[in-house]
């Protein structure tokens, strides 16, 4: 750990910590001693109650942070319904009804991870590539700040600069890709525009290092995947696990074989979970909320098995706190976030290692 | 089966009798009479089951909104019947509504005490108080009162289900907050740490020290993992074999929480990865066929931000229905020869 870590939590004012001599080291990880903590007077919303830090490579490195949060408030990859540019703030406001602490786990995620949030990434109005630019660069400064990325999306046109980011921060090395949707995104173009929330998992099958052996996408279903999109997949040989496969066979089952296949010999994971892969009754604050796929139970029992195998990048997108109803898609949103980092920690340490021994942390 | 009871409110409404089945009147929990808070009354009514209002919420750490959870699970319980098909039992007679505990703004004290006096009352007379919260705090007092009803050399069973074991020694420095329900009642001088049990926590909204606490004082919990790897049904069996064993006396205290948020997202702190509608309903059955049961409460139902009132709908099925199995296997059951008069 960085020596100025500690230091930095002096920066965080509202938290979980609290202004008023909440001075012990553990103090957020227990019922608060002298006032309500963030539960009712949030202060400034970070994630998981984190440090702001600078998305610069050299000051995450010097905080000692081995998670960064990532806001991508960028929305205009989307075909239909808006509302994903609210993402971000929504998993903030859920994470301030959690302790960064996981009985689950018995795992401390703020002293394992040392996590800070990096704020969002800006968007240029009516500048696809400059916003996509910005997002390519500020991913890729955490990627070299030695820190594994909560991606918060935004639509999801969010894995197509962030993916491309991950192949060339691992240079030649290759990397893995697991997408996780109602809707294959394997348009090679929607309408000749190749950039759109359509066309994920066909940008991640170009980038030079992703192999389509090291891809898999999990939970498709129902009527908006036209069949160029099927064909794509198909023809490249990605592994295709459609809900009916997952609700066959078990999530626990598909989640091992996923992520088995994308670390197959693979140096990086790029994880990409669109919120609407979630059953429309526990996430109806999602841009296009489906019936027919993944309860609550089960997107917990896959962000645990993430965490067990691990990932470069976990992006969750579509978020769209504005359909949602008592913020439930969000808390849920939040929780997938949290069960993977607990099991990730978990597993870490089962395997005596630290955090920024692991080969998907640089 | 009660001889000198009318049953013609257990079929449909007949001969322009009845046309005020969508219309509230008066509100009471399933449209029981309504009857003061005195044990001499309530023995009077000869009812079962005492419902209490207990809209009190200043024990909240979190989010507001469980002040008005009694009214409105008045309100849905009145889309059904007294009459449960499956148990062939009638409810109607066995129920009495006591109106609310007044809870004065900023003077938890007074709440508290009003809360306890209430739940004393009743069980003074002899019936089974079912609370409705108000938030989780509220099973502080009324479990005092439990204990305090039945005194020493006596023991009760404590079973809690909720996404949160809420087992704070104190939470900002105060006793009686929702975060410290379990941490009270596990101080009772009739319970003992072996006739408590809590099903159904997950997720961040559980501190360590609630943990430490736990296990101190072997405070057995059921995490959602488990019960998702051994069944509903091994657990709510092993726990009921806790709670029931060797005890004069059970509170079964259900925080809505414990429900997945698709299922109930009208709570104060919807959490994903619970309870199905299903699963609560085949625990409530379980709980009920031990027949006895002393105090029930169910509380953190938010109806300002529920979805067309599916939340408080539930809650009003899953207590009802654990009334109607108690009341099954007291034997209490209606007499199938009864049949509507022009269908004979």
């Amino acid at each position: 750990m960085s020596s100025d870590a500690h230091q930095a939590w002096e920066f965080v004012p509202h938290q979980h910590r609290g202004p008023a001599a909440q001075s012990g080291s553990d103090d957020h990880i227990y019922s608060p001693k002298l006032h309500n903590g963030s539960f009712k007077a949030k202060g400034l919303e970070t994630f998981m109650g984190a440090p702001y830090c600078e998305p610069d490579r050299d000051k995450i490195r010097a905080m000692g942070a081995k998670v960064c949060f990532l806001g991508v408030p960028h929305d205009h990859g989307n075909m239909v319904r808006c509302g994903t540019s609210q993402g971000p703030a929504g998993i903030r406001e859920a994470s301030t009804q959690y302790f960064p602490y996981m009985f689950e786990y018995d795992v401390d995620l703020i002293e394992f991870f040392r996590p800070v949030d990096c704020g969002d990434i800006p968007a240029v109005p009516s500048n696809n590539a400059r916003s996509h630019q910005l997002i390519y660069d500020y991913v890729t400064e955490c990627l070299h700040g030695g820190a594994m990325i909560i991606l918060c999306g935004g639509d999801h046109s969010v894995p197509i600069p962030a993916a491309r980011a991950l192949s060339d921060y691992l240079g030649g090395k290759p990397m893995g890709y697991l997408h996780v949707d109602c809707h294959l995104d394997s348009a090679p173009d929607w309408d000749d525009n190749i950039y759109t929330n359509c066309s994920g998992t066909s940008r991640a099958l170009d980038l030079p290092n992703c192999s389509a052996a090291n891809m898999a996408h999990m939970g498709s279903r129902n009527g908006l995947n036209p069949k160029d999109w099927v064909d794509t997949l198909v023809d490249n040989d990605i592994r295709l696990l459609p809900m009916r496969e997952v609700a066959k066979r078990g999530i626990e089952v598909c989640s091992h074989e996923i992520f088995e296949r994308a670390w197959d010999g693979t140096d990086g994971v790029y994880f990409s979970w669109d919120t609407d892969s979630l059953d429309a009754s526990c996430a109806p604050g999602t841009t296009a909320p489906e019936p027919f796929g993944i309860k609550a139970r089960e997107a917990l029992k896959l962000a645990r098995i993430a965490g067990e195998h691990g990932a470069s990048i976990m992006e969750i997108s579509e978020l769209c706190p504005m359909w949602d109803s008592n913020n439930i898609t969000s808390k849920l949103s939040c929780c997938m976030a949290y069960q993977f980092l607990g099991s990730r920690a978990k597993t870490l340490r089962d395997n005596d290692e630290l955090p920024w021994n692991r080969k998907n942390i640089a | 089966m009660n001889p000198a009871k009318s049953y013609e409110h257990i079929f449909s409404p007949i001969g322009g009798k009845d046309d005020s089945f969508g219309a509230p009147g008066v509100i009471t929990f399933l449209r029981a009479p309504h009857t003061e808070i005195n044990a001499k009354a309530l023995k009077a009514s000869g009812a079962r089951f005492a419902f209490l209002g207990v809209p009190y919420e200043e024990g909240n750490i979190g989010k507001p909104g469980s002040v008005e959870g009694p009214r409105d699970i008045r309100f849905m319980s009145h889309e059904y019947f007294p009459y449960w098909f499956e148990y062939q039992v009638d409810l109607q007679g066995d129920c009495v509504d006591c109106g609310d505990v007044r809870t004065p703004k900023v003077d938890p004290e007074t709440s508290h005490k009003n809360i306890y006096k209430a739940v004393r009352e009743i069980l003074s007379a002899g019936l089974i108080p079912v609370l409705c919260g108000g938030d989780h705090s509220i099973t502080i007092p009324a479990s005092k009162a439990l204990s305090d009803h039945l005194g020493a050399g006596k023991n009760i069973g404590y079973l809690q289900l909720g996404a949160h074991l809420n087992m704070a020694d104190s939470w900002a420095g105060e006793k009686n907050t929702s975060a410290s329900t379990l941490a009270r009642v596990t101080e009772l001088p009739n319970v003992s740490a072996q006739n408590v049990a809590h099903i159904g926590i997950r997720n961040s909204m559980n501190p360590k020290d609630w943990i430490d606490l736990a296990d101190a004082r072997g405070v057995k919990y059921y995490s959602m993992n488990e019960v998702l790897d051994r069944g509903v049904e091994a657990v709510t069996r092993e726990a009921a074999d806790r709670v029931w064993n060797g005890t004069d006396a059970q509170y079964i205290s259900i925080n809505m929480n414990v429900m997945d948020a698709s299922a109930a997202p009208g709570v104060t702190s919807p959490e994903p990865g619970g309870l199905e509608a299903r699963e609560i309903m085949q625990i409530n059955e379980i709980l009920g066929e031990r027949g006895s049961v002393s105090l029930i409460d169910v509380t953190e139902l938010c109806p300002v931000v529920d979805v067309n009132a599916i939340t408080t709908k539930l809650a009003a099925c899953a207590v009802l229905r654990l009334m109607a199995v108690i009341t099954q296997a007291k034997g209490e059951t209606v007499d199938q020869n009864i049949k509507r008069e022009d269908l004979k």
